[in-house]
């Protein structure tokens, strides 16, 4: 079939073809844009965190008057939680991962290095600590009851080892095994790396590295404790509760701050992701929708002028399947019109998107993906009102001439 | 006459229930997604002390490490806090009308009298007495703590409406006394509702979230070394074994906001901050360059972006979004409008003027924005809805669609009903009426 009459046949109604195209160009931009971003933050969302987040409990307690006494309260509190069926493993903490909160600081592999070294989300834990997060040891060993420091007063001194994740180890030592060599701190002093852990997240999930993660041997000065709980699979959530209840029974002089599963937690801390998911989403459908209408629109239209000039070639002998065939055609012209112009604008949105805000450049696949799948929909829109030409008796022709 | 125009434009669109119907859900659904993003925005771009936009600034000093920036993406950039030593050297100026340090922190609150509310933690701002003046906090009952309360770090607090609610029933407790950490406290003031959204006092420390509960004076945090709850940022390498090295560190955790009524007042306290840093750099502390800045509540939002990425993204989404619905809607117009030209060329043959025939059509087309307008905006309450599931918290009570909001969506509907009717109006009234007279 030729293309010169269905282009011929459009240029007598420009303007409606050039609106369909415009709206489709826009459509590809926003489809292909909005997808990689859905895309990206999924896979965010979706990243191993290499911890045992669904059977994880956070527990915070706040002392309080002159009686309270913090390695007393963590030594009764941990035999508490640790003798409950179910639980695993349990040990002192300074925050969890994936929370948006916690703490860092920079280590090196020489004191002689510069400042601030290799940033790394440090968690401060007892003994039992790699095991209650369910972190997964590679190498070395985990950490011993007689490591674990407690310091009653502000203190910058430093753990005699620690436990690196294997990015933070390689970000150190690169490919030498870190293993029982030494990491500075700030000011210089040394610890040990006693044990490799596989990769686990750190607190922030906007970090650049977010897996560099160090664990150290000690226990915080108070008045805050908080505790790190693993339980037997699916016992979490329904244990919350009474571990409140025991806890705040234990110790008049504290309060109880929070008792929470792991993975509220992180749900909580990626639900801007979440949402914008779910924005986009929307849109996405909404503008799929809105663009398939205006095809449906045009093409109504279309027909109904060309009701005779459909009625005259049918009446010269064009069959029911030139009539759709010629339809389908020119919705395909106008669409990779569109889309021409589409590719373009989507390159041109995601590129200001990656500069504006730092976000990766759109990958091609997407605009393919995106073109094909446009294709599909005008094709599929432009169905029902092309069947309805189809309908158009020749007889029409000669009726109002 | 328009009453008539607007009963003409009505049985046209009743004429052609389908595409009229098709062009009043595509500028709904246009104007539904753009004011939904746009309430969001609004809400995160607006300035809650805008009434005193003029006379506040937030202070920041650059003390941070010569060799890295605050920040590496904006590196002109100082730290958004101070450290504890610079801002109570700060606050020994007389230039500033008022003046506040600040941080967030937290205690454990026993009940009074009340065994049934177990005890506690509540979020603490200590902080100095005029910040309820400075950042007109309302009271219900009695006041701040007063300079001298600051001075010798008596036991005062203030309390937020919720505290006061929940401990004392909502009555007036001026005077009473709680319990915080073990130590008596007494009642100086109660706050009314007050939710400043975003918190602008302190950007850094959960902008979204609610209010603190209790108001206690900063001098008590450093007699009781009370820790901070929000951000520490430290670059020099110092060893800090005591709480009273922590207070004279490198660290930055402390708020500082100034209330300068006069130009003359700013540019003396500019220089103040930049005399002050010039002498510390003798001290070997400050090593970077002077950075000193003042800054207005509206650029202090700016600068530490509280509108984040997602919600621009969002915005141009949704107006790319709202030019497809329109293309749309032109097309279905051209349609339409041509679709009934045959009238049109009566009409023109009867002595209707072009003129007359384009308006006929205009007042049309916005009629269809205006009722697209109106379906929009139960769309956007509709999409607020969601939001508030999304957001929750704060959101609630400030997610609403505001009378400037609904009057900017109607507008922004009806003129973008008539811009998308400009082409096919003109296109139907340029129709030759012998043509369509021709074949009847």
């Amino acid at each position: 079939m030729e293309l010169r009459p269905i282009i011929s046949a459009m240029l007598r109604n420009k303007t409606g073809a050039v609106l369909v195209a415009l709206q489709i160009a826009i459509a590809l931009a926003v489809v292909t844009n909005s997808v990689f971003i859905i895309e990206q933050r999924s896979e965010k969302i979706n990243r191993p965190t290499g911890i045992d987040s669904g059977n994880l409990i956070l527990i915070s307690s706040y002392g309080f008057g002159a009686n309270y006494d913090q390695r007393e309260t963590v030594r009764r509190d941990l035999t508490m939680l640790r003798a409950l069926p179910g639980v695993k493993a349990a040990s002192v903490t300074n925050g969890v991962p994936i929370s948006n909160s916690g703490s860092a600081s920079g280590y090196r592999k020489s004191p002689s290095d510069p400042m601030p070294g290799v940033n790394g989300n440090y968690y401060d834990v007892d003994e039992q600590g790699i095991d209650a997060f369910g972190a997964k040891l590679i190498a070395g060993r985990t950490f011993q009851e007689s490591e674990v420091q407690y310091d009653a007063s502000v203190s910058s001194s430093f753990a005699p080892s620690v436990i690196l994740t294997r990015d933070m180890a390689k970000a150190l030592y690169d490919s030498e095994n870190a293993l029982g060599k030494p990491v500075y701190d700030s000011l210089g002093q040394a610890a040990i790396v006693v044990g490799i852990i596989d990769n686990m997240l750190g607190a922030w999930i906007g970090d650049k590295n977010p897996t560099n993660v160090i664990f150290q041997p000690r226990i915080d000065p108070g008045p805050m404790a908080r505790y790190i709980l693993r339980t037997e699979p699916g016992l979490a959530l329904g244990m919350v509760d009474s571990i409140r209840t025991k806890l705040e029974e234990l110790n008049a002089n504290r309060a109880i701050t929070l008792v929470r599963p792991h993975s509220v937690i992180a749900k909580n801390t990626y639900q801007p992701d979440r949402r914008m998911i779910i924005f986009l989403a929307s849109l996405v459908g909404l503008m799929t929708a809105v663009t398939a209408l205006g095809i449906v629109g045009l093409a109504s239209f279309q027909v109904r002028v060309r009701t005779k000039q459909i009625g005259t070639r049918r009446a010269i002998g064009a069959r029911r399947i030139d009539i759709l065939r010629h339809f389908l055609l020119e919705n395909l012209v106008l669409t990779f019109a569109g889309l021409a112009l589409g590719t373009v604008l989507a390159f041109a949105f995601g590129q200001w998107l990656s500069s504006a805000y730092s976000l990766p450049r759109l990958s091609p696949w997407y605009v393919l993906v995106g073109i094909a799948l446009l294709v599909l929909l005008g094709q599929l829109a432009v169905l029902a009102p092309a069947r309805r030409a189809t309908l158009i008796p020749p007889a029409i022709a000669t009726r109002t001439v | 006459m328009l009453a008539y125009q607007l009963r003409m434009a009505w049985k046209s669109l009743r004429r052609t229930p389908v595409v009229s119907a098709l062009m009043i859900g595509a500028i709904a659904l246009g104007i539904g997604v753009c004011t939904t993003s746009l309430t969001v925005f609004h809400l995160m771009s607006r300035n809650p002390i805008e009434a005193r936009n003029d006379v506040l600034y937030a202070v920041t000093l650059d003390n941070w490490d010569p060799n890295n920036a605050w920040d590496d993406k904006h590196p002109d950039l100082p730290p958004f806090e101070l450290t504890y030593r610079d801002a109570t050297a700060l606050l020994e100026s007389p230039i500033p009308d008022r003046h506040v340090a600040m941080y967030k922190s937290g205690f454990v609150v026993e009940a009074p009298n009340d065994r049934s509310i177990k005890p506690y933690s509540v979020i603490a701002r200590m902080t100095t007495h005029d910040f309820f003046a400075m950042f007109a906090a309302p009271f219900q009952y009695g006041s701040g703590w007063s300079a001298g309360a600051d001075d010798s770090a008596q036991l005062n607090v203030v309390l937020s409406k919720a505290t006061n609610d929940k401990l004392f029933g909502g009555a007036d407790s001026v005077g009473r006394t709680l319990r915080l950490d073990g130590r008596e406290y007494l009642v100086a003031g109660v706050l009314k509702e007050w939710t400043p959204t975003p918190r602008f006092y302190d950007l850094n420390n959960g902008a979204l979230t609610d209010l603190e509960d209790v108001f206690v004076p900063l001098s008590i945090g450093a007699q009781l070394e009370l820790g901070s709850r929000g951000n520490i940022n430290c670059w020099r390498q110092e060893t800090l074994n005591s709480y009273k090295d922590f207070l004279g560190s490198d660290c930055v955790w402390i708020q500082f906001w100034a209330e300068l009524r006069t130009p003359e007042k700013v540019a003396a306290f500019q220089s103040f901050i930049d005399n002050y840093v010039r002498e510390q750099k003798k001290l070997g502390r400050f090593e970077r360059p002077l950075n000193n800045h003042l800054r207005k509540p509206d650029e202090w939002l700016r600068v530490n972006r509280v509108v984040d990425d997602d919600n621009r993204v969002l915005v141009g989404l949704s107006f790319m979004f709202l030019m497809v619905c329109l293309l749309n809607m032109i097309g279905l117009l051209l349609a339409k409008f041509l679709g009934a030209a045959s009238l049109a060329g009566l009409r023109r043959a009867l002595g209707a003027s072009r003129k007359m025939v384009f308006r006929d059509h205009i007042v049309e087309v916005g009629l269809v924005g205006f009722i697209g307008g109106v379906f929009g905006l139960g769309l956007s309450a509709l999409g607020l809805t969601g939001v508030r599931q999304l957001y929750g918290g704060n959101f609630d009570q400030l997610t609403h669609l505001d009378l400037p909001m609904v009057a900017v969506a109607l507008g922004v509907a009806v003129f973008a009903g008539v811009i998308a009717g400009l082409y096919p109006a003109w296109r139907v009234c340029r129709v030759q009426p012998a043509v369509h007279l021709k074949t009847q």
